[in-house]
């Protein structure tokens, strides 16, 4: 077990140093942030001094070697526009970011599992078709389409608070993160209903599932308690993963929404060419994304000791 | 220039749509009449009648995020906006280029414009009590200057002594800078400049206390203590907002009215929409407008005055490289201007949110515009034609135009090569390029064609349009062969249009300065056609004026936050 650990560690930080290079690199090969800011030209030696504070005038492998030196000690440098501190614009977002993906997650599994139990247990019925219809459409659906028609018709309406609003506006965090959340799980519910549904079917068929109703257990305790824990594995899996890319940051949600996560700030360097910050917040999204799939993996190999075999 | 975060890509959306409908080829009857004005275009409005001021209220928008507010740094309208909330320069300026006092009481140079003196009103003082002296500016114009600023916008001051220095930090004071008398400000500059007072009203040349520091401390960047009608209410909170509120006291002009300003951070891309947005559910008391929805906003909001439109100081233009071939000449130059149905774009395009352009200088210089005077700027195809014939234009000639993608440039850059195509016969190498590439292309020694351009102004004064973007010094280039670093990017370069920019920058009455300009301009457009007027800066906004009295269009297109007041 110890050395399967450690070897999804060896893995997981190979992958963020592979991660971390290519970023680097796309960033870079995009050119020289100060070579004009706008309509005007910026005067050479104004460029130059930029250039030098930012340590662009050295040869580019060094560059990454004194930007992973610094990363490691928890200095992602300072961004372009207003010479502040990445890390400190990364505190901030990150939670939340987190706030965002674990409620989106909870709205996830509700709806994902409670579906995807009823569409199983009530297979080929209205409700089973019902199900499959929307969880399509649901996959079919782009995200901004969800979070454009909500903030135009819903935001600003009951508990949901407008979008924009002035910043001054008072919002508890749980209201502010509902239609975000909502526009995030939509996608994933379906899946997780889908993949429930799945799983479920095999698992009633099962063997252990026929010789639990012949004891005579009620089918209430034959789907709540045995069928449904074993089926919940692929869903776990995947809710593993899926929390991973989320705590990454969800660009379009967030930036529809205005809501302050790692997303949004993404979406604005972009918009900015603010490299530093680029390569910070991706930099983030991938070590989030690994060390989650990496604890999935262990978690699961707890579970099911046949996956350490192979 | 300032800066325009503006991402006005959402223009292409509604023009295709406009182009398929109106058909671009269509021609305009619209004559340009005797006075040149065209009746393409949304008209302007007035300003409401003035209110009598009251305190109270609290004023709120939407700007992204800016680049910075302390005044080092504050260059783009958005920083600006903030800036000049919390900073009063020496003079204040209206949009016509008209200068009213603001911590100076008086100002004069000497007889050749190279030596300015500025009197400080008596017992000014910065919200933390600091008072505001001779030295408060020469540590702000210090402070911008120095190298280790790095300051985007340092060159506000290159005209003043000792400015070199401070760039390549050889020196840590600012030369030409006398601040011995608290109350007395001179200013030694290395060219005569009569209008250099202008200048002062710009962000970078406010005053700074001693506790700013110098230009990388963050604290202050972030809550800067100023002498201006409004004053922090805590640190900036990035990407979410900027809370301000009434300076008691300020003492440089009358007080504000409102008790504070709440300044929403919207996204970086989709901000103007977020500001519309914004207007329309009640969160926002001003708001821009995304160019597809003009109309919509114009038709809802007209009636109830909500409707701000404006002529400001600044033109969407093309440039021309005019020393290599095909368009060296001046008749080539006015065949291509005379081929473009401008009238045709401004409505099939712009949904008549744009006004073609008569002449370089805008109309918001209300002294120094001259309707018409861009000759060339009315659509004569048979003239330009002829023209094109003399100036060795031949059907089948190749001429580049470039344009900047990502800036809602696509579709109304592609209806002018369509005319230029269908009207003069040439064959138009058309491309899009990112904008940094659009740049390097124009610096180059053997660039040649048009160029996708646009400029607004720094200063409220017709010499901004003219010295950078078409006198000889502003090339940029020491030899024809080399990079052209200016703004000047098109080469353009006539001894006696230089001759009347010196001349206007040295003479003192205003009205006759204006008179140089104005024949400078004759010559640069009228005659020699060296860049050409397009499309007239208008900007458009919305603001609650059912709540709000004094709500008008700053110089830099901002609300005039200090006159704003509550109903």
């Amino acid at each position: 077990m110890g050395r399967f650990i450690l070897r999804r560690v060896v893995q997981a930080v190979l992958v963020i140093l592979a991660a971390t290079l290519l970023i680097f690199l796309a960033t870079f090969a995009i050119g020289d942030p100060f070579a004009s800011s706008g309509e005007k030209a910026v005067p050479p030696d104004i460029a130059a001094a930029n250039r030098a504070k930012f340590g662009l005038d050295k040869p580019l492998p060094l560059q990454y070697v004194i930007y992973l030196g610094n990363m490691v000690r928890g200095d992602f440098g300072i961004d372009f526009e207003q010479h502040r501190p990445v890390a400190q614009m990364l505190e901030a977002a990150i939670p939340n970011t987190v706030r965002l993906a674990l409620v989106a997650i909870v709205i996830d599994i509700l709806i994902g599992v409670v579906a995807g139990v009823i569409a199983a247990v009530k297979r080929y019925s209205f409700w089973d078709v019902l199900v499959t219809v929307i969880a399509t459409l649901a996959i079919g659906i782009p995200v901004f389409v969800i979070g454009v028609v909500l903030v135009a018709n819903v935001a600003g309406w009951g508990p949901f608070p407008s979008v924009p609003r002035s910043f001054t506006v008072q919002v508890p965090w749980y209201q502010e993160v509902l239609l975000p959340a909502f526009t995030l799980a939509i996608i994933d519910a379906a899946f997780i209903a889908r993949l429930m549904r799945g799983s479920m079917l095999e698992v009633l068929r099962a063997d252990y599932i026929r010789t639990a109703r012949a004891k005579g257990l009620s089918e209430r305790t034959v789907i709540g308690k045995h069928a449904m824990r074993n089926s919940l594995i692929p869903v776990v899996t995947y809710v593993g993963v899926s929390l991973g890319v989320l705590f990454g940051g969800a660009i379009i949600t967030e930036t529809i929404f205005q809501y302050n996560g790692v997303g949004y700030l993404l979406s604005t360097a972009i918009v900015k060419s603010n490299a530093p910050v680029i390569i910070a917040v991706v930099i983030f999204s991938v070590v989030a994304y690994v060390v989650l799939s990496t604890i999935v993996d262990i978690l699961y190999a707890f579970l099911d000791p046949r996956i350490r075999l192979n | 220039m300032r800066r325009s975060r503006a991402a006005a890509s959402a223009i292409a959306l509604t023009a295709v749509a406009a182009m398929v409908l109106t058909g671009c080829s269509q021609k305009s009857n619209q004559s340009t009449g005797g006075s040149g004005q065209t009746a393409v275009g949304f008209p302007e409005t007035q300003d409401l009648p003035p209110v009598a001021g009251k305190p109270g209220g609290t004023f709120r928008l939407g700007i992204t995020e800016p680049t910075a507010i302390d005044p080092y740094n504050a260059q783009e309208s958005e920083g600006i906006l903030v800036n000049k909330a919390l900073f009063t320069g020496l003079v204040n300026v209206k949009p016509n280029g008209d200068v009213y006092d603001g911590v100076a009481s008086k100002w004069e140079p000497n007889a050749d414009c190279t030596a300015w003196t500025f009197t400080l009103k008596p017992n000014q003082v910065f919200s933390n009590g600091e008072p505001v002296d001779s030295a408060a500016f020469k540590r702000g114009w210090e402070r911008t200057s120095a190298k280790a600023s790095a300051s985007d916008v340092a060159y506000h001051l290159d005209e003043v002594q000792g400015f070199a220095q401070m760039q390549d930090g050889s020196a840590s004071t600012l030369s030409g800078v006398d601040a011995t008398d608290p109350n007395v400000l001179k200013v030694g500059l290395s060219k005569a400049d009569c209008e250099f007072e202008l200048r002062t009203a710009a962000p970078p040349l406010a005053p700074v206390p001693t506790v700013a520091g110098a230009a990388d401390n963050k604290t202050y960047n972030d809550m800067p203590i100023g002498n201006g009608p409004f004053k922090m209410d805590g640190p900036w909170q990035h990407d979410k907002g900027i809370k301000l509120v009434r300076n008691d006291s300020y003492s440089a002009g009358p007080k504000a009215n409102l008790d504070a300003v709440e300044i929403t951070i919207t996204p970086a891309d989709t901000g103007i929409q977020a500001e519309y947005d914004g207007f329309n559910n009640g969160q926002f008391d001003w708001a821009r407008i995304p160019t597809p929805l003009l109309t919509q906003a114009r038709a809802a909001n007209e009636s109830k005055n909500q409707w701000i439109s404006k002529k400001t100081a600044g033109i969407n233009y093309l440039l021309v490289s005019v020393t290599t071939k095909p368009l060296n000449t001046a008749d080539a130059r006015k065949a291509v201007s005379e081929a473009i149905d401008r009238n045709a774009i401004a409505q099939g395009v712009f949904q008549g949110s744009q006004v073609p352009a008569d002449a370089f200088i805008p109309a918001s210089f209300t002294n120094a515009y001259q309707p018409g005077v861009c000759t060339a700027c009315k659509y004569d195809p048979e003239d330009a034609k002829k023209l094109a014939a003399s100036a060795g234009l031949t059907p089948g000639t190749e001429v580049n135009f470039q344009f900047n993608t990502g800036g809602g440039h696509e579709e109304w850059t592609a209806a002018v090569k369509q005319q230029l195509e269908t009207n003069l016969g040439l064959k138009v190498n058309y491309s899009g390029v990112p904008f940094k590439d659009l740049l390097v292309n124009e610096q180059q020694p053997n660039a040649t064609g048009l160029f996708r351009a646009g400029w607004t102004a720094d200063y409220p004064t017709p010499g901004n349009f003219l010295q950078p973007l078409l006198s000889t010094q502003a090339i940029g280039a020491a030899t024809p062969n080399d990079v052209a670093n200016g703004d000047n990017r098109g080469r353009y370069s006539n001894p006696q249009f230089d001759q009347l920019l010196a001349q206007a920058a040295g003479t003192q009455d205003v009205a006759k300065r204006n008179d140089l300009y104005k024949q400078a301009e004759k010559i640069a457009i009228g005659d020699d056609m060296a860049l050409i007027p397009l499309f007239a800066r208008q900007q458009f906004r919305l603001a609650n004026t059912a709540k709000f009295g004094n709500v008008n269009m700053d110089f830099w297109e901002n609300p005039t936050l200090s006159e704003i007041t509550i109903k």
